[in-house]
């Protein structure tokens, strides 16, 4: 008799994939050139060093080779790609200002419910612009900044602070899509914890990315100083369109003294995006940074948060969770460097490939010379749904002294007839077997993302019963 | 005479550039290439097992270390022995070839194969000796077991300080074959070895034990990569080692799931122990999958000697050094008891012992 597969269910995009009518303000030309950076430089009105900075990262991008390890890139043509759309409005405090198709999107994402419930503070970026940023009296009163990027560039307080790190923690010169992302970059959040504060709930900055063709490259600046934490929260998802878009962002997190940062992501671009972001945290002595990370959307996506744990005792954790469908390469993981004595690391990852999707996880564990008496524990799991599909795992340490306890272990298979056989023979049917096994796979993760989204998360992996998988 | 590689112990899926873990490129000047003057096979080749100089069979199978090295020793093969078991025969005793590498023959290159026909089984042990002050071995290794076959190689390489080395294994299994590699990598200045096993047949199997020792500033080199073609297969990759002074190794272990592998077992472990602030260990294990009916798993532990053993070895009247001694010892031993031969076998014992003394 043939074998029945079990239909994991694909993830319902029907609320993300609603086009709005496109109608910028102001967009410049296809392609790269020192014109339409000092265009884009031009239009939002920057200081001269960041038109120079810009004009550099340009010369960069056009020296640096694109990446040879990944998934392939050759759909994406950056001659095609517009790489600034300002939209319709300028940037509102209140939603009532937005106009109307911006502010149904977001409300269609539920990010002004979100706001109402759950939220501290909110940013809203639709293509190269953000529209909406506000934050709760309370929060301000604490001396928090949460604001737009371009606000705080040229706030006389917040400007030096944002000149001093600015692309500093990741360099142009790090990688050719990082490079594009200084000459271009646009929109995107600040954020200053002054020292000793705490935000009790989380800040959120959603992205949107509406125009066809175009890419999207928000910088998002954080800094926890001294003592305090901090939730943030970012969510992004496009419409789908037979062209490529391109996500280039960049995310730079300063973790102070003793301080603690949760960075969650809910990743859910549209299936013809191209996501080539990159992030990186530095943690002072005694920081802790956490990364919560779910990657539903894109047709590609290369990413990796970096942790750079340069303070004794400083600690990073990595969950992750990958869902790769038909037609998605999707490689992603986390980096650590050890930097300092007693630090520590723990990266936990699962992802799940089915019809036909490809999932890499990628990750690097270094230990310097100097940083003795480090920890750092790697697991990583992955469920292949069909044999369409593939499923790599590519992890590396680098250890530099011995005084170190480094374990990594990796596994990758089906579900097991073993624990379904077993759960039949306490009465529970096939189909709940295999759906309580997928789920439970997944629920490690789901639990540690924000509830909205663990809910969202578990329909988006909704099983649909009918026969085995297998 | 100069070698020159470029991309060589080439990881099967690239990563970063900047973890320099993609392959290794070596540039090294050799002694003069000369004839060999050494021994080779020792004593009578048991019955059924019979050297011959024909072609191999068809299907070549890739090596580890890859075609750099593979084509170097095809040019420049100075001894080597390509032996085949009949079908059916079990031999009866091991056949020993030994390679020194020394002042009156510091340039090596052995080409060596294995072919074990249908339902036959055999072991064969070489071991790498000699201390030239600028010694050189390249070795390459096929083996290939038939239905039903199985084929046991074991390489001890115990290369003087000053001595570049290369061991490089291709092996192809077919229905039920086994290929069985103990490999330890003990000596010389730098030290490269790479073993590629194709599991084509139904129930086909590698199993592949190594040990590797660093001391002084040796470099380790290991690239490891078991490729499941075949149903039903299953590869165990099992590599544990120690490291000393200013000692390097490098170790990129694959399992690789090609579709249609269904119920592909693949399993890797890797223990290393670290024994001083100046070491560097690198490790790069892979799986790779496209076969979804798959079982893999991968599982490496890096660090120093656990304390809690340490102490209570102590407790029992043994002194700091002894006690490392014996773990280490402990740990080598599933390796180092698969050596057939006592006289190789108390070799690899004293070698570990006298460069543990310094510890």
């Amino acid at each position: 008799m043939e074998k029945k597969k079990t239909m994991v269910q694909d993830i319902d995009r029907t609320i993300y994939d609603i086009k709005d009518a496109v109608h910028p303000a102001y967009q410049v030309g296809q392609g790269l050139t020192p014109e339409i950076v000092n265009e884009i430089s031009a239009a939002k009105n920057d200081p001269e060093w960041m038109r120079l900075f810009r004009l550099k990262s340009l010369r960069t991008y056009n020296r640096l080779p694109m990446p040879t390890w990944g998934p392939p890139l050759d759909g994406l043509n950056m001659d095609e790609i517009v790489t600034y759309i300002r939209p319709n409005t300028p940037m509102r405090g209140n939603w009532a200002q937005v106009p109307e198709d911006i502010k149904n999107t977001f409300v269609r994402l539920g990010i002004p419910e979100a706001e109402r419930k759950s939220l501290a503070g909110v940013g809203a970026q639709y293509d190269s612009e953000v529209v909406y940023h506000n934050v709760r009296e309370e929060v301000r009163r604490q001396g928090v900044i949460y604001t737009d990027m371009e606000s705080a560039l040229r706030d006389p307080v917040y400007g030096p602070m944002v000149k001093k790190h600015f692309m500093k923690l990741v360099p142009p010169e790090d990688h050719k899509f990082v490079a594009l992302h200084g000459a271009v970059w646009s929109g995107g959040s600040f954020v200053y914890v002054p020292p000793h504060v705490h935000v009790k709930i989380p800040l959120q900055s959603y992205f949107r990315l509406n125009a066809p063709g175009a890419g999207q490259f928000e910088h998002t600046l954080i800094i926890v100083s001294e003592g305090s934490s901090v939730h943030f929260i970012e969510g992004c998802s496009a419409p789908k369109y037979n062209v490529a878009n391109l996500h280039a962002g960049c995310v730079e997190l300063y973790v102070g003294k003793n301080a603690h940062l949760r960075y969650s992501t809910i990743e859910n671009w549209s299936k013809n995006m191209y996501n080539l972001n990159t992030k990186r945290a530095l943690v002072e002595e005694g920081g802790t940074i956490e990364w919560v990370s779910g990657s539903f959307g894109s047709h590609v996506s290369y990413l990796y948060p970096m942790s750079i744990l340069k303070g004794e005792h400083s600690r990073m954790e990595f969950t992750g969770i990958t869902f790769a469908g038909k037609g998605q390469s999707l490689d992603t993981g986390a980096k650590v460097v050890h930097a300092a004595p007693h630090t520590y690391s723990s990266i936990n990852t699962k992802s799940i490939s089915k019809d036909g999707g490809n999932c890499v996880y990628r990750s690097s564990v270094e230990i310097l010379p100097q940083a003795y008496g480090c920890k750092s524990a790697v697991n990583c799991e992955s469920l292949m749904l069909d044999d369409r599909s593939r499923s790599d795992t590519i992890p590396v340490m680098d250890i530099r002294n011995d005084d170190v306890d480094v374990g990594h272990e990796a596994k990758i298979g089906r579900i097991s007839d073993d624990a379904v056989f077993y759960l039949m023979s306490r009465g529970i049917s096939e189909e709940d077997a295999k759906a309580m096994i997928v789920t439970g796979f997944a629920e490690p993760i789901a639990k540690e993302l924000p509830v909205e989204y663990a809910v969202e998360m578990n329909n988006l992996i909704k099983l649909e019963m009918e026969g085995a998988i297998g | 005479m100069d070698l020159n590689f470029q991309h060589t112990n080439v990881l099967p899926a690239r990563t970063w550039n900047r973890l320099g873990i993609n392959d290794t490129a070596l540039a090294e000047e050799l002694p003069p290439a000369a004839p060999y003057t050494g021994p080779g096979p020792a004593g009578e080749l048991p019955e059924g097992v019979a050297a011959f100089s024909g072609p191999l069979p068809a299907g070549e199978p890739e090596t580890g270390m890859g075609h750099e090295e593979a084509d170097f020793v095809a040019e420049h093969r100075n001894c080597g022995v390509s032996l085949k078991v009949a079908a059916g025969v079990h031999a009866k005793t091991p056949v020993f070839l030994t390679y020194r590498v020394d002042e009156n023959s510091p340039f090596v290159v052995d080409e060596n194969a294995v072919v074990a026909e249908e339902g036959s089984d055999v072991t064969v042990v070489v071991s790498y000796l000699g201390g030239a002050r600028r010694g050189f071995h390249a070795g390459l290794t096929r083996l290939y077991a038939a239905k039903g076959a199985s084929v046991r190689l074991i390489q001890v390489q115990l290369l003087g300080d000053g001595c570049l080395g290369m061991d490089n294994i291709g092996a192809a299994a077919g229905e039920g074959g086994t290929i069985h590699v103990i490999q330890a990598e003990l000596g010389g200045r730098k030290a490269l070895a790479g073993c590629k096993a194709r599991l084509e047949g139904l129930r086909s199997r590698l199993s592949l034990d190594a040990i590797y020792f660093g001391d002084r500033s040796r470099s380790i080199d290991i690239n490891y990569v078991a490729q499941h073609v075949g149903r039903k297969t299953r590869s165990d990759i099992r590599v544990s080692g120690a490291l000393l002074d200013e000692s390097e190794k490098t170790f990129r272990g694959t399992i690789d799931f090609v579709r249609g592998a269904k119920q592909a077992v693949g399993k890797e472990s890797e223990f290393n122990l670290l024994f001083s602030p100046k070491v560097r260990n690198r490790t790069a294990p892979l799986i790779l999958c496209a076969e979804e009916d798959v079982d893999g798993q991968h599982a490496a532990s890096t660090g120093k000697i656990d304390e809690n053993r340490l102490f209570y070895l102590m407790t029992r009247g043994l002194s700091e050094l002894e006690a490392k001694k014996l773990i280490i010892k402990a740990q080598f031993r599933p390796v180092t008891d698969q050596i057939p031969d006592e006289k190789l076998r108390n070799a690899v014992a004293e070698y570990v012992e006298k460069r543990l003394n310094r510890l």
